[in-house]
C-alpha cells in the first residue's frame, strides 16, 4: 500500500507531522490564548499589594492548588463558592491557579466567606483544630513557638491543649503573608 | 508488506547494546524515586500528620511524583526502548549512542535538579507537569532534541526503503514533544485566563503526543516481534498515526469544561473527544487482532501479558477519557478524584505495562541475559493487583465526592465520604511499589554481558514460531 510515497520518505513524515500539528497547536492553544489573555480585569477588581503578593508566592511554593481550586463554575453544586468565574476574575493573575482538583474547597471568594484572620491562622497551624475530619497538611513550619509574645508579635489564639504547654504560638513572616492573600481572595461583584 | 523486524537482523552492536540499557536503568531508577514519593503523598491524606517536614508536605511531594514518573520513569524508558526500535527496524546501529549518552545525564540532570528545586519549594505553581522553574526545562528541552536527532538520523540511514510504521510514531513523537514543551513555557500569550487555555494544551499533549506516540510504535516493533507474527493490519497503523495527529490536539480543553474559557474551545474539545475513538480503537483493535490464534506464545511468555494488559488499559482508559469529557458527566466527576484514577489506569495501566512488556521482550535479545521469570511472573502480578486497587479505590472515591457535592452536602462530607478509599489507594500503592522493587532487581539480571558480543539470544517467548 502506498501512503502517497510517504512510507519511504521518513523527511516528509517528519516534515509533514511537526507542520501539521504546529498549526493545531496555533490554532487550538496559541491564538484562543491570545484572545483569552486581551480579557479585560473586572472593574471592581483590587491590584494586591505588596504583601498579599508575597502570600501568593507562598501559595505557589506549598501547592497548596494542587488540592484548592480557584474556578466557580456555574453548577448549583459550586454556588458555595460564589457566582462563576469570568475571564476577567484572572486578568491579574500569572498564573492563574484554576485547578483540577478539589480535594479542599475552592478558594474563589474565601476572603469574604471566611474573613477572620485568627481561623486562617489556627488552621494554618492545625487544620483539625477547627475541623476535626481535615486531611489538610500542618503547616507548622510557618509558625514560631515562645515561651512570651514580642510587642509586636502576632499571637495565633490555638485551643487549649492544640499547641505545646505554657508556648505562645508566633505567626511567622510566611503564615501573615498567607493570610493576607487568603483574605485579598474576593470576588469582584459584577453585573449580570 | 512485510515486517522487517521479523527478518533476522545483524546483532546490535555494543554501544547501542549499552546506551539503551543506561535508560532503563535511569528509568528504573526514577521508577522508584517517583512512585516512593507518590506512596508518602497517598498516605498523607488518611494519615494528615505522617512525615510533617515543610520539604515532604503535601502540595510538594504532589508535583515531584508527577513529574518524576512522566519526565524520569514513563519517557526515559520509552526513549530508550525507542532507539532500540529504530535501530532494529532500520538494521542499522543507533546513529550516535554517544549523543544518546549526553543527552541521558542531560534528562537525568534535570531531574535532579527538578526533584531539590520543587522539594525546597521553588516552583512555578500549581501548573501541572510544568511547575520546574525555567533553567531545568531548557535542560530537558535539549535533551528531548538531542533524543530526537539521534531517532532520525538513525531512521535516515536505514537499509531498506520503507519507513516502518513503528517510527512514524516515534519520529512523529521526537516532533511534537519540544513544540508542546516549548509552547507550554513561552510567556508571551499566557497573560490571564491565556495561561489556563495553555495549561489544557499542554498536559493533554503532553499525554497523547509524546508517551502514546512512543508507546504504541513501540508496540508495532515489539508485539509482531515476540509473536513471531506479522501486525495484523499494517494501513490500520497508519490510519491510527494521521488520526491521532488530528484529533488528538483539538481535545485540550476537555480539562476545563465549564471554565470560562470560550464556549467554542470546550465544545470542539468534547467533540472530538468522541473523534479519539477511532485512532484508539484502530491501535488497541489492531493489536490486540495481532495476537489471534498467538495464545499459546502468550502463555509461554513473560513479556507478553503486560502487552495483553497494556492494551486494553490503552483501550478502557482511553474509552473513559472520552467519557469524562461529556458535560453531563463532568458535573459528577470533575475536580474529584475520578481523573487521578483515569491518570493510573493510563500512564500505568497503559503506559507502564508497555514499558515493562518491552524492557522482558527485548532487552534479553540484546543482553542475552534472561530475568528469573517467577521474578517477572511476581512483577506482573504486584504490579496488576495495584494498580486495580488503586484505580477501583480512587474511582469509587471521586464518585462519592461527586455525589456529596452534587448533593448539596457541606464540604467536609466528600473527605469524610472518600478516606476510606484513600486507604485502599495507599493499599494499591504498596504493591505498585513492591513489584517496582522486584522490577528493578530483574533489570539488573538483564544487564549486558562484560567484553562479550551481545548474543541473539534465547528469546523472552519460546513459541515453536
Amino acid at each position: 500500500m502506498n501512503f502517497g510515497g510517504l512510507h519511504t520518505n521518513h523527511r516528509a513524515i517528519v516534515a509533514v507531522a511537526a507542520i501539521v500539528f504546529f498549526v493545531l497547536t496555533l490554532v487550538m492553544a496559541v491564538l484562543p490564548a491570545l484572545r483569552e489573555q486581551a480579557s479585560p480585569a473586572l472593574a471592581g477588581a483590587k491590584a494586591r499589594g505588596h504583601e498579599e503578593e508575597r502570600g501568593r508566592q507562598v501559595y505557589m511554593r506549598e501547592g497548596c492548588g494542587f488540592c484548592h481550586t480557584q474556578f466557580v463554575r456555574d453548577l448549583p453544586m459550586d454556588r458555595p463558592y460564589g457566582r462563576a468565574s469570568q475571564p476577567g476574575d484572572y486578568a491579574l493573575e500569572n498564573p492563574p491557579m484554576l485547578g483540577t482538583q478539589r480535594t479542599g474547597p475552592d478558594l474563589s471568594d474565601v476572603g469574604t466567606r471566611q474573613p477572620s484572620e485568627a481561623w486562617h491562622m489556627i488552621h494554618l497551624y492545625d487544620p483539625r483544630a477547627v475541623v476535626p475530619q481535615s486531611v489538610m497538611p500542618a503547616y507548622r513550619w510557618f509558625f514560631v513557638e515562645k515561651g512570651q509574645a514580642g510587642p509586636v508579635d502576632v499571637v495565633v489564639p490555638v485551643p487549649a491543649g492544640r499547641a505545646p504547654h505554657g508556648k505562645v504560638i508566633v505567626a511567622g513572616p510566611d503564615a501573615i503573608e498567607l493570610v493576607r492573600y487568603l483574605l485579598s481572595l474576593k470576588q469582584a461583584k459584577v453585573s449580570r | 508488506m512485510r515486517d522487517p523486524g521479523l527478518v533476522a537482523s545483524p546483532s546490535v552492536d555494543s554501544a547501542t547494546v549499552q546506551v539503551m540499557f543506561e535508560y532503563v536503568v535511569s528509568a528504573t531508577f526514577w521508577l522508584l524515586v517517583g512512585t516512593g514519593i507518590g506512596l508518602i503523598a497517598s498516605i498523607k491524606l488518611h494519615w494528615p500528620e505522617f512525615l510533617p517536614f515543610s520539604w515532604l508536605s503535601f502540595g510538594r511531594v504532589r508535583p515531584v511524583h508527577t513529574n518524576t514518573v512522566l519526565l524520569g520513569w514513563s519517557s526515559l524508558v520509552l526513549v530508550g526502548l525507542s532507539f532500540y526500535v529504530v535501530a532494529r527496524t532500520s538494521r542499522v546501529a543507533l546513529w550516535s549512542p554517544r549523543l544518546a549518552r549526553i543527552a541521558l545525564w542531560l534528562w537525568n540532570l534535570a531531574l535532579l535538579g527538578g526533584l531539590a528545586t520543587l522539594l525546597a519549594g521553588a516552583s512555578r505553581g500549581p501548573q501541572e507537569y510544568r511547575e520546574w522553574v525555567w533553567p531545568l526545562a531548557v535542560i530537558l528541552a535539549a535533551a528531548v532534541l538531542i533524543d530526537g536527532y539521534v531517532a532520525y538520523r538513525t531512521v535516515g540511514a536505514r537499509a531498506l526503503p520503507e519507513v516502518y510504521v513503528s517510527n512514524w510514531y516515534i519520529l512523529g513523537a521526537f516532533c511534537y514533544l519540544p513544540i508542546i514543551y516549548v509552547t507550554s513555557y513561552l510567556p508571551f500569550y499566557q497573560g490571564g485566563l491565556g495561561n489556563t487555555v495553555v495549561q489544557g494544551y499542554y498536559m493533554h499533549n503532553a499525554m497523547g503526543m509524546w508517551f502514546t506516540q512512543l508507546a504504541l510504535g513501540i508496540s508495532y516493533y515489539a508485539i509482531p516481534r515476540l509473536l513471531g507474527r506479522p501486525i495484523y493490519s499494517y494501513a490500520l497503523g497508519v490510519l491510527g498515526f494521521w488520526t491521532n495527529l488530528l484529533f488528538y490536539p483539538l481535545i485540550g480543553a476537555h480539562h476545563f469544561i465549564f471554565s470560562p474559557e470560550a464556549w467554542w474551545l470546550q465544545t470542539t474539545a468534547i467533540l472530538f473527544s468522541v473523534g479519539m475513538m477511532v485512532p484508539v480503537w484502530a491501535g488497541t483493535g489492531n493489536l490486540l487482532l495481532t495476537f489471534k490464534g498467538g495464545g499459546g506464545a502468550v502463555r509461554r511468555s513473560y513479556a507478553l501479558p503486560f502487552f495483553v494488559v497494556g492494551l486494553i488499559g490503552y483501550g478502557l482508559s482511553s474509552t473513559q477519557g472520552t467519557i469524562e469529557a461529556f458535560r453531563n458527566a463532568n458535573i459528577y466527576w470533575h475536580f474529584t478524584n475520578f481523573t487521578v484514577g483515569h491518570s493510573h489506569a493510563a500512564m500505568y495501566g497503559f503506559i507502564a505495562f508497555i514499558a515493562w512488556g518491552a524492557v522482558y521482550g527485548l532487552l534479553p535479545r540484546l543482553t542475552g541475559r534472561e530475568p528469573n521469570p517467577l521474578a517477572v511472573g511476581v512483577h506482573f502480578w504486584l504490579a496488576l493487583v495495584g494498580v486495580l486497587t488503586y484505580v477501583i479505590a480512587i474511582s469509587v472515591a471521586g464518585v462519592l465526592q461527586g455525589f456529596a457535592w452534587v448533593a448539596g452536602q457541606s464540604f467536609i462530607a466528600s473527605v469524610i465520604a472518600a478516606e476510606p478509599m484513600w486507604l485502599w489507594r495507599t493499599i494499591g500503592g504498596l504493591l505498585m511499589v513492591s513489584s517496582h522493587v522486584v522490577f528493578a532487581v530483574n533489570v539488573w539480571a538483564m544487564r549486558p554481558q562484560r567484553a562479550a558480543s551481545p548474543a541473539v539470544s534465547p528469546a523472552a517467548v519460546r513459541s515453536p514460531a
